[in-house]
């Protein structure tokens, strides 16, 4: 479920002409369908209707193929107490709270790196924006042979530099420390891209006022390069939330929610319920708790970014 | 201004909501008009019928000329044959699509778990009448199979394949580490001393393996265990598994995982087959499915009953179905089941099972050429066909076992890798899987 930020229009139609207002205005009217029409089907064929019916199956009970039983609001009420969902969410947050600082930190840092004037600085940007690139079930697999315990690089890595053996992607301790790993490795590439950006629009006047005033580098990114950056921080931070709460393709690709169910987040859990197990009325039931969270969120950090001055939506 | 949006997003909402009515309409089934779908049924009548096989593409060669064969004999039928969805696994999620928008086959693959789902549709034919009419020699097919085939009292479908559990060794392991050779009547406590034996740190070689990726896979190697002590999976529509048979089952599974370390844990089931074929895992606990590529992996293998407890050696049988739908339409309804009794006689099934590799359906197929052929090709397949005999229960058919599958192989994994002690992991599994198997 993607959260759209769709603009609304504030234009103001101009006022009817004289002749025939009721013909133009109808035909004005039509045209203006004729263009929003296909794309206006196609959100509402694609999104919101199937949206609104999932809502529908939420207060149901219903595997797809028997008749559906309506339950009320039962399925929430026994979402609440799951523990494999209370489970699944606390996996949610720790991959969410460790993904967001850590890809908006190293974002930071990398695009400083890339903001400097040095030979080949194409070439590394580049570099760091392809994994970006690659589709995340690619990553994935391609993580599965690194991080394989029996004859994957890393353990020879860590056999070379004389450290003990490590179980990985199949340890239930590790398994979610190692995905999330993977997934910064796949998306630092688009904070980067993103800060680089609000780096070079920074005004050059306002740092050289700083330097002129005797400040130092560290004072000058601390007191003019960081503030300057908010906007784009409160951006990357609720981008990244909803990119970690939907982790899915990655979590798929590597562990399937194991070992012993350690890497099931919520968005994975919603896939075994709908279309493993067949519950398909519990499944749209977390689907929109999730979806409810994530709003609020949204709408929370957006309220406070309004709060502090720097508005980005 | 103000006043006309108000209307419009009203009339929008209104829309939207009447159009989603009418959609949660489409979440019911049909219910069973209890008259049979062949009644009056003209075998002369021109139809077409669709066939979804569920096959890869090599079987489904093989699937084509058969419906052409049978198109040949029966020039008024007419055979639409596709795999259905890309993997058997999708057919499921197809058919429940088909069933929304009335476009489902007439004859479908199945895995047999979903048969209590898909007799609960009310979409498909009630077979009872008309397998056991003599002619059909249903008490041919494996008992287990036709339990199967039958959800909430009614056969739904007819066989489509079968297959069960067998204890398959390395010869070449058992001579390296001078253990003697399984036989039939080993106990459990045989294959864990065996086991205990045939580990080896130094090479990465396990006794044994086990997957604990929580899956289904997971949980059917239980089964056997807990019948052969006595117990049951359900009792009614309660969970049973969890009685002292149960535990009892795990707990000889925990002390050669946790206290014996001869087991290797696999956690996605897609390594133990291959570590088996190469020589790293002594002993496997698996089906006829396996000898194929152990076969390409020239390897020196035995097959043996599974071990047993005081005596017993059932196992578990895996059976795949053909389930048959009704269209309201009772010569199509005839020439599908004409049809499918053709593709399960002990004439044709041994050109498609065993063409394939499979064990025959029928048991009368056993003097067949074919099965000579099959078994001269695969030396475990004479044992495996044999073993059908000891497939005396089948797992159930009741909506809802998908749920208890996951949480019963959520909690041998936990049990497996030290996480838990089976009592308690098989009484939480039993809690969690009781509220999805009643209503």
């Amino acid at each position: 479920m993607a959260l759209t930020f769709a603009a609304t229009p504030r234009t103001h139609t101009p006022p009817p002409a004289q002749r025939g207002p009721r013909g133009r205005a109808l035909r004005r009217n039509l045209t203006g369908w004729a263009f929003a029409g296909p794309a206006t089907a196609i959100v509402i064929g694609l999104s919101i209707f199937p949206a609104v019916w999932a809502f529908f199956i939420s207060r149901a009970k219903w595997n797809g193929i028997a008749p559906a039983t309506q339950v009320g609001w039962r399925n929430y009420q026994l979402l609440l107490q799951d523990p494999d969902m209370i489970a699944a969410t606390k996996h949610t947050l720790l991959l969410t709270a460790l993904f967001v600082p850590g890809s908006i930190v190293l974002g930071i840092v990398i695009a400083i790196a890339l903001n400097q004037k040095i030979r080949l600085i194409g070439f590394y940007r580049t570099c760091i924006f392809v994994p970006y690139v690659a589709s995340a079930a690619a990553t994935g697999i391609l993580a599965g042979f690194v991080f394989n315990p029996q004859f994957g690089v890393a353990n020879d890595v860590l056999r070379h530099l004389g450290l003990p053996q490590q179980q990985f992607l199949e340890n239930q301790h590790q398994a979610i420390y190692i995905i999330c790993l993977i997934a910064l490795w796949g998306e630092v590439g688009f904070t980067t891209v993103i800060y680089l950006a609000a780096l070079q629009d920074i005004p050059k006047d306002l740092i050289e006022a700083a330097r002129m005033d005797g400040a130092s580098k560290w004072r000058v990114f601390r007191h003019v390069t960081l503030p300057e950056l908010r906007p784009v921080t409160v951006f990357a931070a609720i981008w990244q939330t909803i990119t970690a709460m939907q982790l899915f393709d990655l979590i798929y690709t590597t562990t399937r929610g194991g070992p012993l169910n350690s890497t099931q987040t919520i968005v994975y859990y919603i896939y075994e319920l709908a279309f493993q197990t067949q519950r398909l009325g519990y499944g749209a039931a977390a689907a929109y708790l999730l979806f409810i969270v994530t709003l609020l969120l949204s709408l929370l950090v957006i309220w406070y970014s309004r709060r502090r001055g720097s508005e980005v939506f | 201004m103000t006043n006309l949006r108000r209307g419009r997003s009203f009339r929008l909402l209104a829309g939207g909501l009447g159009a989603a009515l009418t959609l949660s309409a489409c979440m019911g089934g049909t219910t069973d008009s209890g008259k049979d779908a062949a009644a009056g049924y003209d075998p002369k009548a021109a139809v077409t019928i669709t066939w979804w096989t569920g096959q890869p593409e090599e079987q489904e060669k093989v699937a084509e000329q058969l419906a052409a064969d049978y198109h040949t004999a029966h020039p008024n039928v007419t055979i639409k044959v596709s795999p259905g969805a890309p993997t058997t696994d999708d057919l499921l999620t197809k058919l429940s699509a088909g069933f929304t928008s009335d476009s489902y086959p007439d004859v479908s693959y199945a895995f047999g778990n979903w048969a209590g789902d898909l007799g609960a549709s009310g979409k498909t034919q009630d077979l009872t009448s008309y397998v056991n009419d003599a002619a059909f020699d249903w008490n041919d097919f494996p008992a287990a199979a036709r339990e199967v085939a039958t959800a909430d009292g009614k056969v739904i479908g007819i066989p489509a394949l079968v297959d069960n559990l067998a204890l398959i060794y390395n010869k070449k392991l058992f001579d390296a580490a001078g253990v003697a050779y399984p036989t039939d009547q080993w106990s459990w406590d045989d294959f864990r001393a065996a086991a205990k034996k045939l580990t080896n740190k130094a090479t990465n070689t396990y006794g044994t393996a086990y997957s604990v990726s929580g899956s289904e896979d997971t949980t059917w190697h239980l089964w056997p265990l807990l019948w052969q002590h006595g117990g049951k999976i359900l009792d009614g529509t309660k969970p049973a598994f969890n009685s002292d048979a149960g535990v009892a089952a795990l707990e000889t599974f925990r002390q050669m995982a946790v206290d014996d370390k001869s087991m290797y844990l696999d956690q996605t089931d897609e390594k133990y087959a291959p570590l088996f074929n190469s020589g790293h895992v002594a002993m496997m606990l698996s089906g006829p499915w396996s000898l194929l590529e152990i076969k390409e992996a020239k390897l020196a293998y035995g097959v043996v009953d599974l071990p047993g407890y005081n005596g017993d050696h059932q196992t578990v049988s895996g059976p795949d179905l053909w389930v048959l739908f009704d269209h309201g339409d009772v010569n199509r309804a005839g020439a599908t089941r004409d049809f499918t009794k053709w593709l399960t006689s002990k004439e044709i099934d041994p050109k498609w099972n065993l063409a394939v590799g499979n064990l025959p359906l029928r048991t009368s197929e056993k003097d067949s050429p074919e099965f000579a052929a099959y078994v001269k090709e695969y030396p475990g397949g004479q044992k495996f066909f044999d073993n059908l005999a000891n497939a005396k229960q089948a797992r159930p058919t009741a909506p809802g076992y998908e749920v208890l599958s996951r949480n019963v192989g959520d909690a041998i994994a936990k049990v497996m890798q030290g996480q838990g002690q089976p009592k308690e992991a098989l009484d939480e599994a039993a809690k969690k899987s009781a509220d999805a198997l009643v209503n």
